[in-house]
């Protein structure tokens, strides 16, 4: 059972989707995540299992690796996509419950900001960590903030601005998340954010890379 | 009315021409070069508050070195009239002629954002976008580079063909998703759009500047580095995106032409390769995703000019002190090689103050002086 758990971490981690795709080079022709996920589940391991051993230790790896730039986003996104063909096979669990998340993660970049793939890195990584993501997309008011906190409360919270001229709206969003949900967990992050930026707003913390938003959650929860 | 800074050109020895040809070969000059990029709403807030004529050009106000002027569209199909698909209020959303569904402010200055794209891999690369890239005249903005050349001459300020290389070019065409899982699954198929974007463009500027006449230099965008790391690793540079960087940097060589290349985004780790591939100079070194002008003047300021690396951040606080605290660390040593033109770190957004930026280039110049 480990060794089919660690060739699925593998497969994540390399960004080897299936079987008949190429990339990998070197593991070209070999099953990859979704053949080995499938092939855990049908032998019995618990989709909890696939999920921790398998899937999380995998985007942690990567992920790890793309915080320390000994990987950059191409390598992100493979592993991204792999994860998301062995997701497919998880997905009827979770819905049933049998299968549960460690939390759920809102996040969207904040309103007149219409860059996204800081955001979508940062979704693609939580996800891989076992969270499940409530991505609201670009350009997002506070009133749909507090909407989607409404819908899925004790969420925590990840805003996302490219610019400048965007981050100042994070604080509206911040505040107002603040007053109607105190106890959520606020992360911030993009280009023209520093933690003193996020200290100053009353986010709870400023995630430099995607790996540190899950990493500072997990340890939020924990 | 503010009053166009006179001081500058009435102190100064040399053209914008001479300053900057010289600045690019890291020779000697009678002070640092100037140049800015300006959001859209800032020139509309400086002209409504009486700071700048109705019209007025910021090259001629603050007698900026350089002139640029971007004449080519890179578009797939240039017949396509881009269509409405949605509306509201803010934005609008539009297929364009790539194939790209793109959504746009209508309130403010913003880059747009990319929803969809037609095109997502090789075949549909042919199929899409790759039999329309003919180097088609049609494509060309003649009128707009003769008179912009001719405005630059008139102010003696060095005058860039401006455009996008290839990794600008390709992204609108299929998103950054797309292109960069592309880099790792498929990489012959991001090396043909390579080729053929930068043979296009060759293609376009041989035509341009056979009949138009030569600019002074080339003046790329290629933004490749977003925060703390490049979007891909020097190894993929060198194999994928160099070769297009190359091919049109070595055209500009061939006619004398020095090139800078600007880049948002942290892309230290790049600039072994940009040299190879035989840049000028880097614009515009974002302090705020890592770029470090010092740590670039000690490492590569023998072999490579430098433009911008001024926190952008320090202007929109306002405060003159900080400014000048900015400008002081940096100036006297950046100047040292002759080899600097000074710039944001990004652009001049409208929360600067007409005043503030006025302030930054007076201080900047003056302890740019030789």
């Amino acid at each position: 059972m480990d060794d089919i758990l660690q060739r699925i971490a593998t497969c994540i981690e390399r960004g080897k989707v299936n079987a008949t795709s190429p990339y990998p080079p070197d593991l070209k022709g070999q099953d990859g995540a979704h053949e080995l996920t499938k092939a855990a589940l049908e032998m019995g391991v618990s989709p909890s299992e696939v999920l921790a051993q398998g899937l999380v230790v995998g985007m942690n790896s990567i992920g790890r690796k793309f915080s320390e730039n000994k990987v950059f986003v191409p390598d992100l996104l493979m592993a991204s996509k792999a994860m998301q063909a062995a997701m497919v096979h998880l997905k009827p669990f979770f819905e049933s419950g049998e299968a549960k998340h460690r939390g759920t993660f809102i996040i969207g970049t904040v309103q007149g900001d219409l860059h996204d793939i800081g955001k979508n890195l940062v979704s693609m990584v939580m996800e891989g960590g076992g969270w499940e993501v409530i991505d609201l997309g670009v350009d997002v008011s506070t009133e749909k903030f507090l909407d989607a906190l409404k819908s899925h409360p004790g969420s925590a919270v990840g805003l996302s601005a490219l610019l400048t001229t965007t981050m100042v709206n994070m604080e509206k969003t911040v505040a107002a998340v603040r007053t109607q949900h105190p106890d959520t967990k606020i992360i911030v992050g993009g280009a023209p954010l520093t933690a003193e930026y996020a200290k100053k707003i009353g986010a709870d913390a400023y995630a430099p890379d995607p790996q540190g938003a899950l990493d500072y959650l997990v340890g939020a929860v924990a | 009315m503010s009053a166009a800074i006179p001081n500058i050109e009435s102190k100064s020895l040399m053209t914008g021409v001479e300053r900057i040809g010289n600045i690019l070969k890291r020779k000697p000059v009678d002070r640092i070069g100037l140049y800015e990029h300006f959001w859209g709403d800032t020139q509309k807030k400086w002209t409504a508050a009486g700071h700048l004529r109705p019209g007025e050009s910021l090259e001629d106000h603050f007698n900026f070195d350089l002139q640029l002027f971007w004449p080519f569209n890179m578009t797939a199909r240039l017949d396509y009239v881009p269509e409405i698909i949605d509306e509201n209020e803010e934005t609008v959303l539009t297929r364009d002629g790539n194939g790209a569904v793109l959504r746009r402010h209508k309130l403010h200055d913003a880059t747009p954002e990319h929803v969809d794209f037609l095109v997502r891999d090789r075949a549909t690369w042919e199929e899409h976008a790759k039999p329309h890239l003919s180097p088609d005249r049609a494509r060309i903005d003649f009128e707009g580079y003769r008179n912009a050349r001719r405005q630059a001459r008139e102010g003696n300020r060095f005058f860039a063909w401006s455009g996008t290389n290839v990794f600008e070019m390709m992204h609108p065409v299929c998103g950054h998703e797309y292109m960069l899982m592309g880099m790792a699954v498929d990489p012959e198929w991001v090396c043909d759009m390579v080729d053929t974007y930068s043979r296009l463009a060759v293609s376009l500027m041989e035509i341009l500047f056979a009949e138009e006449g030569y600019p002074d230099g080339l003046w790329f965008y290629e933004d490749m580095g977003f925060k703390g790391r490049p979007f891909f690793s020097l190894d993929m540079y060198r194999a994928i995106i160099q070769p297009g960087h190359r091919s049109t940097i070595d055209f500009a060589r061939s006619h004398g032409l020095p090139v800078i290349m600007h880049s948002c985004g942290y892309v230290e780790p790049l600039l072994p390769g940009m040299l190879e591939a035989g840049i000028d100079c880097l614009q515009v070194i974002e302090v705020k995703a890592g770029m470090d002008l010092l740590a670039l003047y000690r490492d590569y300021g023998e072999r490579l000019s430098l433009m911008g690396g001024i926190d952008v951040r320090v202007l929109y606080s306002n405060d003159r002190q900080r400014i000048d605290a900015e400008l002081r660390q940096k100036i006297p040593v950046v100047k040292g090689r002759f080899g600097y033109v000074l710039h944001s770190d990004h652009s001049i957004p409208d929360q600067v103050e007409y005043d503030s930026y006025r302030f930054f280039v007076e201080r900047g110049m003056e302890l740019g002086r030789y």
